[in-house]
């Protein structure tokens, strides 16, 4: 039997469609393989390769003087791969002895398929070296970088500290995490469908990009000196606590911000002072630790009392309320509305002219001088001043001032204001209203950091700060400058005056909060050199025992402090030159 | 000049017998192209399958060319076998056409029955340590006995009812495959259909014939719960997680490209796609030889259904037209259906790709079937 010429035409028409199919399955074919090529290959790198990165080192801080404040330290960290583990038990019982952790935990994280988990981070490189030599399947060894702080405590509430990701957590560490921190690289490495590293595949690495340095204004050698004075009278007052901030008026630069007591950078969260932990929820062990990380300079409001009468006199002077002519008697207290305020001199001051109110600081003259100037011109200055905002300052979480509102100050409120009471601002919103006074009158922004160097120590970047020109007159920064002068060479704050160098200042004793516990605030503003200020600083001491005025405990802080850095900073004494020229 | 040919003497009076008593049969004409192509697939087949085992290999049995040197050895008796076949007188097929598939149906049922009472797989069947799957050898069987039926009653192909009765049959030995193994049974009803088609003077039954198959399918496939889930993860491989195998596949096509990562470099094979020498071996072959490859291998899979289809149609008579025919659309099918399948073209099912995938039963019949097309060409007169 012969094939029919239709078995022929159906047998190629079969063929045929055959054909057509296939050609159909290469147009997917080209579809998949070219028009979705990046999507799937995409996907498929994904699946095939595993990440891990290589931490960057952090920027260090330095001081201005190029001292390292914040360095790192080679530490490893320590993790598990599943799938490359062999014998669990050894892995666990390795982990547990060397690291002395709980084994449970250990158990958790062993036992769990993922790709890779962190058993411990910042472990002593000598510990990691050894549990690396011993070379166990599925145990990974990684570089790893760890925070350290070389001077310990010293300015711990200005350089904060870091987690155990290396980011910051408080203080400069957190303000300048960015340019800190730098970038992770990564090497990306080629698995197979087990994760296991295929050797011969060339692994891509992106280097990381290490942080960059943070050069402050901090000057070790101040930090250190002011620490030890604040230290010295907090032991000797049995003090709460010490506040010193030293800053050069003339552009913010911060030398020293002090707030004893300190805590162990390196170790941060262990309490400064014998706390019984025991019985305290964790919430209440992190609100302990918070209060103590807490930067009391910039976080926290006080009653400036005294002190506070710069800004009135300059109030005064600027709104021209009150010439220095002007006199004003002194019965030892002053009647406001119902209200009888004393002055701190009960027998009074008797008659005195508008400075000698000031060097004497006192209240009723300065009552009346508010009650001259008004409220809204008080106020006018206060803004002028900056104390409405906040400073901005380099440092995490500043607080703002505590002022009544404008329509509700009456006669009270206006005299309680006028000596700095009723009101609270921030150590730093004062100084820095304080500094633009004595400095000729240019607001001007405190500030910690200064310039920005790559890890080769070069400038990348100098920082700048606003600073608001002439906010007041220079007549009257001038003026009150003088008199502020005369308060330390001639008044109450007397206890400051160093022989050869010419100081301004003012003193403060505040009660605190609520009245009549006999609890003070003594602080002490002073400047130096007065004619052209290179150096102001303000200290308070909270909850001094015994004596307590700012002039007695205060002022000769300040003095000591003075005393060491004015030749420290190269500012030589001048007034043996101008006794020989009065000769 | 019949003695030329066959210089031993004994093949020239029983040539001038109609070569009626003779199994062996040299014949005037050999279609060495068929030959060459089937060759040149196998040899690309055995790099591939290296390839895609090695890394398998390896890991199982600590020898990368564990898989290939089994998979070389079959190849080898396989290709004996087929240039052997090629000799034997196709006709005497047809004596014994109906007794095969019954032995074929018996096979199927035996490995049923010891499938289930191992409660393992229904699909293999061991003699010693080699294992065959006797749904292969039913594809064989089906082609000789539908090709055998529709020459000896031609007529009988003209009415539905006569039709019936030859293909009833044929369509017990499918359902009986398509019980363990659907692919294998839609490619038989495929080659069944084919033939008798090519074989039918009529066109139309076989249109609503094939409709009825296609809906057929199409219901069965919607009844059965695990085929719905395999029309789920056609949609959306993405996501399921039994999507896997098709995702991985689609992978390694993808990141194929133009040229491909070149021999030996796919990623996918690592591991990430299950049994990447089987039936996924076609996408390990875009991933290594892009796309330019992959077209390269359907061109030689296109010329060798072409050859097939030369031979048929030039084949001495309508039973080696017809065998030829039977055995192009089996590999036709299989081929687009594989492809279809890594490409997920169609639902995910197991078909292997003949000549290349791993396994020793599935190219051992190939290239039998590939020696009956080869035994069919010795036929040809040529300068027809």
């Amino acid at each position: 039997m012969k094939l029919h010429s239709y078995n022929r035409k159906k047998a190629v028409f079969v063929c045929f469609c055959m054909i057509l199919f296939s050609v159909f399955l290469m147009g997917r074919l080209v579809y998949l393989m070219i028009c979705q090529a990046e999507h799937y290959s995409y996907l498929a790198e994904a699946l095939h390769e595993r990440e891990r990165s290589i931490k960057a080192p952090r920027g260090k801080i330095y001081d201005r003087n190029g001292n390292i404040l914040a360095d790192n330290e080679a530490v490893c960290s320590i993790s598990v791969i599943h799938s490359q583990i062999t014998d669990e038990e050894q892995v666990i019982s390795v982990l547990c002895e060397y690291l002395e952790k709980n084994e449970a935990e250990i158990r958790k994280k062993v036992e769990k398929n993922s790709v890779r988990e962190t058993i411990a981070t910042n472990v002593e490189k000598e510990l990691a070296d050894q549990i690396r030599e011993l070379d166990i399947a599925g145990i990974k060894v990684d570089e790893d970088y760890k925070r350290y702080y070389p001077y310990g405590s010293l300015a711990s509430k200005v350089l904060g500290f870091t987690g155990a990701d290396n980011q910051g957590i408080v203080g400069i560490e957190v303000k300048y995490d960015s340019i800190l921190a730098g970038t992770s690289g990564s090497i990306h490495t080629v698995t197979d469908a087990k994760g296991i590293e295929i050797a011969d595949m060339a692994e891509t690495r992106v280097e990381p990009v290490p942080g960059r340095n943070l050069v402050t204004s901090i000057d070790l050698n101040i930090q250190k000196y002011a620490t030890q004075a604040a230290l010295k009278v907090q032991e000797e007052k049995s003090a709460n606590r010490v506040n010193i901030i030293i800053m050069n008026p003339q552009n913010g630069e911060i030398y020293a911000m002090v707030d004893v007591p300190e805590y162990d950078l390196n170790e941060p969260y262990q309490f400064n002072r014998d706390i019984d932990t025991t019985g305290l929820s964790e919430e209440e062990k992190m609100n302990l630790l918070n209060n103590m990380w807490r930067n009391f300079n910039i976080n926290d409001t006080y009653e400036p009392g005294s002190t506070f009468k710069v800004v009135t006199s300059t109030a005064a002077l600027e709104t021209g309320a009150v010439s220095l002519q002007d006199t004003f008697f002194c019965p030892g207290y002053k009647i406001v509305e119902d209200r009888r305020i004393r002055c701190h001199k009960t027998t009074g001051h008797g008659s005195e002219d508008f400075l000698h109110a000031l060097m004497n600081s006192c209240n009723p003259a300065f009552m009346e001088i508010g009650e001259r100037v008004g409220a809204e011109n008080m106020y006018a200055t206060y803004k002028k001043l900056g104390l409405f905002e906040k400073t901005g300052v380099d440092l995490p979480g500043e607080a703002n001032s505590i002022m009544h509102k404008l329509e509700d100050i009456g006669p009270v409120e206006l005299a309680t204001m006028s000596f700095g009471q009723s009101i609270q601002i921030t150590p730093i919103q004062f100084i820095t209203a304080a500094a633009t006074v004595v400095n000729g009158g240019n607001k001007i922004t405190p500030h910690i950091g200064i310039a920005v160097t790559d890890s080769n120590g070069d400038m990348v970047e100098k920082l700048s700060y606003p600073v608001s020109e002439q906010v007041i007159s220079k007549e009257t920064a001038d003026t009150v400058r003088g008199m502020l002068e005369s308060v330390v060479s001639e008044g109450s704050g007397s206890n400051a005056a160093i022989e050869g160098y010419r100081i301004g200042g003012k003193t403060a004793t505040s009660e605190k909060l609520p009245r009549g516990t006999g609890k003070y605030i003594s602080s002490f503003l002073g400047f130096a050199p007065a004619d052209h200020p290179q150096v102001i600083a303000l200290i308070l001491i909270d909850e001094p025992v015994g004596v307590y005025y700012g002039g007695t405990i205060a002022a000769p802080v300040i003095r000591d402090i003075f005393s060491n850095i004015l030749p420290y900073l190269g500012i030589e004494p001048e007034i043996a030159e101008d006794t020989q020229e009065s000769e | 000049m019949n003695h030329t040919k066959h210089p031993n003497g004994e093949g020239a009076p029983e040539e001038t017998m109609q070569r009626r008593p003779s199994l062996w049969y040299q014949g005037r004409y050999f279609d060495f192209p068929l030959a060459g192509i089937i060759l040149f697939i196998v040899c690309i087949g055995l790099v591939m399958v290296y390839s895609t085992s090695a890394y398998r290999g390896q890991e199982l049995y600590n020898d990368s060319g564990y898989f290939v040197k089994r998979q070389i050895v079959f190849a080898l008796v396989a290709t004996v076998i087929m240039f052997l076949l090629s000799k034997v007188d196709y006709r005497i097929y047809m004596r014994y056409a109906k007794s095969i598939l019954l032995i074929a149906m018996a096979l199927l049922v035996l490995v049923y029955i010891i499938g289930t009472a191992s409660h393992g797989s229904a699909r293999w069947l061991y003699i010693g340590p080699f294992g065959f799957q006797p749904s292969e050898f039913a594809k064989l069987a089906l082609i000789i006995y539908t090709a055998a039926v529709c020459t000896r009653k031609s007529k009988s192909l003209n009415k539905p009812g006569s039709l019936a009765k030859i293909m009833l049959l044929p369509v017990i030995a499918i359902v009986l495959i398509a019980i363990e193994n659907l692919s294998t049974a839609i490619i038989c009803f495929a080659i069944v259909m084919l033939v008798t088609f090519v074989a039918s003077p009529k066109t139309w039954h076989f249109v609503v014939l094939a409709l009825i198959g296609v809906a057929g399918c199409a219901l069965f496939i919607a009844l059965a719960g695990y085929r719905a889930d395999r029309l789920r993860i056609w949609l959306a491989p993405e996501k399921y997680p039994d999507g896997y195998q098709t995702m991985q596949s689609l992978y390694a096509i993808g990141s194929g490209g133009l040229f491909g990562k070149g021999l030996g470099n796919s990623m996918q094979k690592m591991g990430f796609i299950p049994e990447s020498h089987n039936d996924m071996i076609f996408s390990v072959i875009c991933e290594e030889l892009g796309v330019f490859g992959a077209i390269c291998i359907i061109l030689l899979f296109i010329a060798l259904i072409y050859r097939c289809t030369v031979i048929a149609i030039n084949s001495a008579d309508r039973f080696g037209g017809l065998l030829t025919v039977g055995v192009m659309v089996h590999i036709a099918v299989q081929v687009l259906i594989n492809i279809s399948v890594v490409t997920n073209t169609i639902p995910p099912t197991g078909v292997p790709l003949p000549f290349i995938s791993y396994g020793g039963s599935s190219i051992v019949f190939i290239l039998l079937e590939m020696g009956i097309a080869l035994s069919v060409s010795r036929q040809i007169k040529p300068g027809r």
